[in-house]
């Protein structure tokens, strides 16, 4: 077992439980809403996620048809998808989906 | 009552479980990919159970980012599941219980929530047992798709190099649609400067210190009230 692999599955993983678990069980919802914590919180999630499509897009974005191309099928089937349905497991499989046809089309 | 609501939420739990599946099937591949056993793979599904981070966690690690910086990406990350337990409680109603939270809570995902505040919407009654349905169900698939994808290996995606490029995407796109998910007004000052940062600091300096300014910069624009 690689440790390094497992000391951050643990840390990851029982910060998972306590995100998800303990402020359910604290019904922390009764507290007044518009506090600078809870406009931290509510911010680092967006952050997290805005930061992290910026750094998995930012290596596939090389000039070329053939790479663009892909990416571009891609991302217009994601954001296609979740407009109608609103689900994310729908629109990620789609955006997989329409990147391999556009990737299969060009080669 | 308490079995039909259990069967309830696993059956609920059945949309997400199909899309899980090829999610974590890719999770599975790319991890045995980056060089981890099967059982490596299985561990991260195991005990993070959360898509967008596990895979980051493959590419930190891989790169040589440091331990306790990899965790910290990883938990800064998923710090918005803070907000899940709250507004599902506060859909819910204040007589709703939560004494067995503390094990069905820990499947709440982006998507198990949706699924349940949908429920919820539609008027359905909240109970425990539906929400350990719900979530059980999803987390199995999740560990069923690690499992067969790690075991299928690294080079088992080779002879289907479209197939390959689109398990590649996912990450982006699970990345793309999560962003959608969340997206508000409230938010948009968050997302355009996280972004910006984010291209500033990997240009300019690394890809890692790129995710960490960005994440950080981001988080604070939030405290400015508007």
């Amino acid at each position: 077992m690689n440790w390094d692999l497992l000391v951050v599955a643990l840390l990851a993983g029982t910060a998972n439980w306590v995100f998800r678990v303990l402020p359910t069980l604290a019904r922390t919802e009764r507290l007044a809403p518009g506090g600078w914590l809870e406009r931290f919180l509510a911010a680092t999630g967006p952050a997290a996620i805005a930061t992290l499509f910026m750094a998995a897009i930012l290596p596939l974005l090389s000039p070329g048809v053939a790479q663009l191309l892909p990416v571009g099928s891609g991302t217009v089937a994601v954001l296609g998808v979740y407009l109608v349905r609103r689900s994310v497991v729908l629109a990620t499989l789609a955006g997989a989906l329409a990147h391999a046809v556009a990737f299969w089309a060009l080669t | 009552m308490t079995r039909a609501a259990f069967r309830d939420g696993l059956t609920a739990s059945l949309p997400i479980a199909l899309g899980y599946f090829p999610i974590a099937f890719s999770f599975g591949v790319a991890a045995t990919r980056a060089g981890f056993t099967e059982g490596e793979a299985f561990t991260l599904s195991l005990i993070i159970y959360a898509g967008a981070s596990q895979f980051l966690a493959l590419a930190l690690l891989t790169s040589g980012a440091p331990v306790f910086v990899s965790a910290f990406t990883l938990i800064a990350m998923n710090l918005r599941h803070v907000l899940y337990g709250p507004a599902l409680m506060r859909a819910a109603g204040k007589d709703a219980s939560t004494r067995r939270a503390w094990v069905w809570a820990f499947g709440l995902t982006d998507e198990v929530f949706g699924q349940a505040l949908g429920a919820l919407a539609r008027g359905q009654r909240f109970s425990e047992p539906y929400m350990l349905g719900l979530g059980i169900g999803a987390y199995l698939s999740w560990l069923a798709g690690t499992a067969a994808g790690a075991f299928a290996g690294g080079g088992a995606l080779d002879a289907w190099p479209a197939l390959n490029a689109g398990l590649g995407f996912m990450l982006p796109a699970l990345f793309l649609a999560l962003l959608l998910s969340i997206l508000s007004r409230r938010q948009l000052p968050v997302i355009a400067v996280a972004g910006l940062v984010t291209v500033g600091g990997t240009l300019l300096i690394s890809a890692t210190s790129g995710i960490l300014m960005g994440m950080l910069v981001g988080a604070v624009t939030g405290l400015v009230r508007r």
